[in-house]
């Protein structure tokens, strides 16, 4: 018997080896080469300083590469080479670069470009994208503006460059509004203010006379819906950002709070406290109509459309702690989508759909993380004291929120992988951003 | 009589039970038992392959004739030799330097065994070896080189190596004594150097693919190091790209690299990666390190690139 039961099984394996030897030989000759990448460096690229088309455009030229320069550099996916590395330090635009020089600096791709000022008055912007290895030319434009818009031409060529190397959209032409806070922790002065994702050109919106929180940007125009704390009850307002106008949102009982627009921008969802509880309801900004769209005894609130208009994100109660729920946009059945230890709250749907950020409370920490729509993919993109009010930039591949060590709220940015995290430059503490659509 | 029909039925039952539960136990423990350190990628060859490669380390010891079993022994001659080979593959060149105190520290146990005059002979045709080595691309290519010269009457590169194989294995019995004397000490020269070096590839960065006898993990390993991506979203393990190239038989690019298919949830991303990688292969070559007698087997290389495990 056990003669016989070793000998079937040895046969029985050489059958199974022999199957799975002819069965390899031939995953091998159809095999490819698989190439799989190192763990991520950031990609080394050069950029020159931009030639001035006249001998007064040179400091015009060397401001738009540093704005390039740092876009790209924060991004975190490119690695700008320095300067002082460059065997050619003044790169013709016109002619085609030696590249043997750039291959010796490791540099994988090259921007050169030139800042020309018209004779009307106008400047022109050129550029040009290689790729150092196979001297193919990638990308080049050439703009056209007003002197005082250099930076944001240079934040136009880092979309280009960037989408080009990427695949995917640049976020770098689109500003932020956050609230600066000014003055002691017992009298803080909260100002509404506008700066470009960068940092520079802040500009600010209201006067601080009121309190002001949770700006958020229209996804489709330059307004701002927010909430400011009046003399009465706080209400909603709209602001549009070039003209300065000003509107209140609606004329509810009771407090409206976290406003935030629908992708189109023609309509407002909320929500009101009544009593104990607080509902979702959207008003349209041309015909001042309200429809109710959550009916509980629960809170709901921090609602946000996902970028077709058709789901919304909210945060809620009704299961005992606040988690995150998705429901059609006109209302119905919602679905829990998040399930993890602790609460979850402010989810934002980001533009491209793919992921909703929220803030985790949870173990002594906030957290800022994604979660897929159907509640799928959860990841932490960063934890600490205190992390709050995610927003996504454009493209959906940055989170912007404000963290509070202590003295002051600041702005950080994490990329949605979780490996890049810094800070946003601001003029003093800074909370609630919010992330404006592409300008372009 | 039912009753005892019964009981042998039950006992057989029962028996093939235990067997059956048995066989399926031991075997799927077995599978668990599987340890999750980085996996060895194993190309499989033919025999065939196998040959060529066997040859190749056969001949690649006929040039030095003289080193034996006390010389692989000795200490810093090996050292020099090793850190010459393992400069010449690229991805070597990261791993070499954290392993060098493994090789220092056996030959320093073995030092007190062989006396200086043996090393006084030794030192002297190595040093030489090691400067000519840097020139060529591989000591075993030069050597087939060498081979394939010495019968100039076939002039083409693929073809002579084949012949040579049945013509050893055929000869009379004092030609194969003949080859038989010449097997013994390239044997363990060539043992002794490749345990070194491939234990210090193992154990320095986890690149164990980098072991893989054929020119496939080394030239995947050269096309590594220059893809590089610039991608922070997610869904990394989603994207790949097939690409064709073909390749001069000095390891040039005969022609651009073909882009045959794109797969992955954005159709942008997906083709900015696979231009990436055909820039990374064109911007790596040339592939000088790939075995000249093979040509055929890498005058065409398909490759499907992939940003698995970027995040």
């Amino acid at each position: 018997m056990n003669e016989m039961k070793s000998f079937t099984r040895r046969r029985f394996m050489m059958a199974t080896g022999s199957a799975v030897a002819i069965l390899g030989s031939r995953a091998t000759l159809a095999q490819r080469l698989r190439i799989d990448p190192n763990e991520f460096q950031p990609v080394p690229i050069a950029i020159p300083n931009f030639v001035g088309g006249a001998p007064s455009d040179g400091d015009v030229g060397v401001g738009v590469t540093q704005v390039i320069t740092n876009n790209l550099k924060r991004s975190g996916l490119f690695a700008p080479i320095d300067q002082a590395a460059y065997i050619d330090k003044v790169v013709n635009i016109d002619a085609v670069p030696q590249f043997n020089n750039w291959k010796s600096i490791n540099a994988q791709a090259l921007v050169t470009g030139r800042m020309t000022r018209q004779g009307d008055g106008r400047l022109k912007a050129e550029f040009r994208l290689w790729d150092v290895a196979t001297g193919q030319p990638l990308a080049g434009q050439q703009y056209f503006t007003q002197p005082e818009n250099w930076r944001r031409i240079a934040h136009i060529i880092s979309d280009q460059i960037y989408e080009r190397l990427t695949g995917e959209k640049g976020y770098f032409d689109s500003r932020v509004v956050f609230v600066d806070e000014t003055g002691s922790k017992e009298r803080r002065v909260k100002r509404l203010a506008l700066m470009d994702q960068d940092g520079a050109n802040v500009r600010y919106l209201t006067r601080g006379s009121d309190l002001v929180i949770t700006p958020r940007f229209s996804p489709s125009t330059q307004e701002i819906t927010y909430m400011e704390f009046g003399q009465g009850e706080p209400r909603v307002y709209l602001l549009n950002v070039e003209t300065g106008q000003r509107e209140i949102v609606g004329n509810f009982p009771g407090m409206t709070f976290s406003p935030r627009f629908s992708p189109d921008g023609q309509r407002v969802i909320m929500s009101l406290q009544q009593g104990g509880n607080s509902n979702l309801f959207v008003m349209d900004l041309r015909s001042k109509s309200t429809t109710r769209l959550t009916d509980t005894p629960a809170i709901d609130t921090s609602p946000s459309y996902s970028p077709d208009g058709s789901y919304i994100t909210f945060e809620s109660d009704r299961g005992g702690k606040p988690q995150i729920y998705v429901m059609p946009a006109a209302g119905g059945q919602a679905q829990r989508i998040s399930f993890g230890e602790g609460t979850y709250s402010t989810p934002v749907w980001s533009p491209r759909g793919d992921y909703i950020a929220f803030t985790k409370q949870g173990g002594g920490q906030f957290s800022i993380g994604i979660i897929k729509p159907d509640g799928s993919g959860e990841r932490i993109l960063t934890s600490g004291f205190h992390n709050e009010g995610p927003t996504f930039a454009p493209n959906g591949r940055v989170v912007m929120f404000f963290r509070d060590l202590g003295p002051g709220p600041n702005l950080f940015t994490v990329d949605i992988s979780g490996r890049f995290e810094q800070r946003q430059p601001t003029p003093g503490y800074a909370s609630d951003p919010a992330w404006s659509p592409l300008l372009s | 009589m039912k009753v005892k029909v019964d009981k042998t039925v039950v006992a057989s039952i029962v028996l093939h039970v235990l067997v059956l539960g048995w066989g399926l136990f031991t075997f799927s423990t077995k599978a668990f038992v599987m340890p999750e350190e980085d996996t060895v990628p194993v190309d499989v060859i033919s025999a065939d392959q196998l040959a060529k490669v066997t040859a190749g380390m056969r001949s690649g010891k006929k040039e030095n004739p003289k080193p034996l079993v006390e010389k692989v022994a000795e200490a810093k001659p090996p050292q020099d030799d090793i850190m010459g080979k393992i400069d010449k593959t690229p991805v070597v060149t990261e791993t070499a330097p954290p392993p060098q105190p493994k090789p220092v520290e056996k030959p320093v146990e073995k030092k007190p065994d062989p006396p200086k005059p043996v090393a006084k002979s030794e030192p002297k045709p190595e040093p030489k070896q090691v400067e000519k080595k840097p020139d060529m691309t591989d000591p075993i290519a030069e050597a087939l080189k060498k081979e394939e010269k010495k019968p100039p009457p076939k002039p083409q590169a693929a073809t002579p190596p084949k012949p040579q194989k049945p013509k050893e294995r055929v000869f009379d019995e004092a030609k194969i004594a003949a080859l038989l004397d010449k097997r013994d000490p390239a044997h363990q020269a060539v043992t002794g150097d490749t345990l070194n070096s491939n234990a210090a590839l193992g154990t320095s960065k986890g690149k164990a693919e980098a072991i893989v006898a054929t020119w496939r993990g080394a030239f995947a390993a050269a096309v590594r190091r220059c893809f590089n991506f610039p991608y922070n979203g997610l869904n990394a393990d989603k994207f790949e790209a097939d690409i064709d190239i073909y390749l001069r038989p000095d390891g040039t690019l005969a022609s651009q690299p073909t882009i045959v298919a794109v797969r992955g949830p954005s159709e942008s991303i997906g083709k900015a990666m696979a231009e990436n990688a055909a820039r990374a292969v064109v911007q790596c070559q040339a592939y000088s390190f790939l075995p000249k007698e093979q040509y055929e087997t890498w005058k065409y290389i398909g490759m499907t690139f992939s940003l698995k495990d970027m995040l």
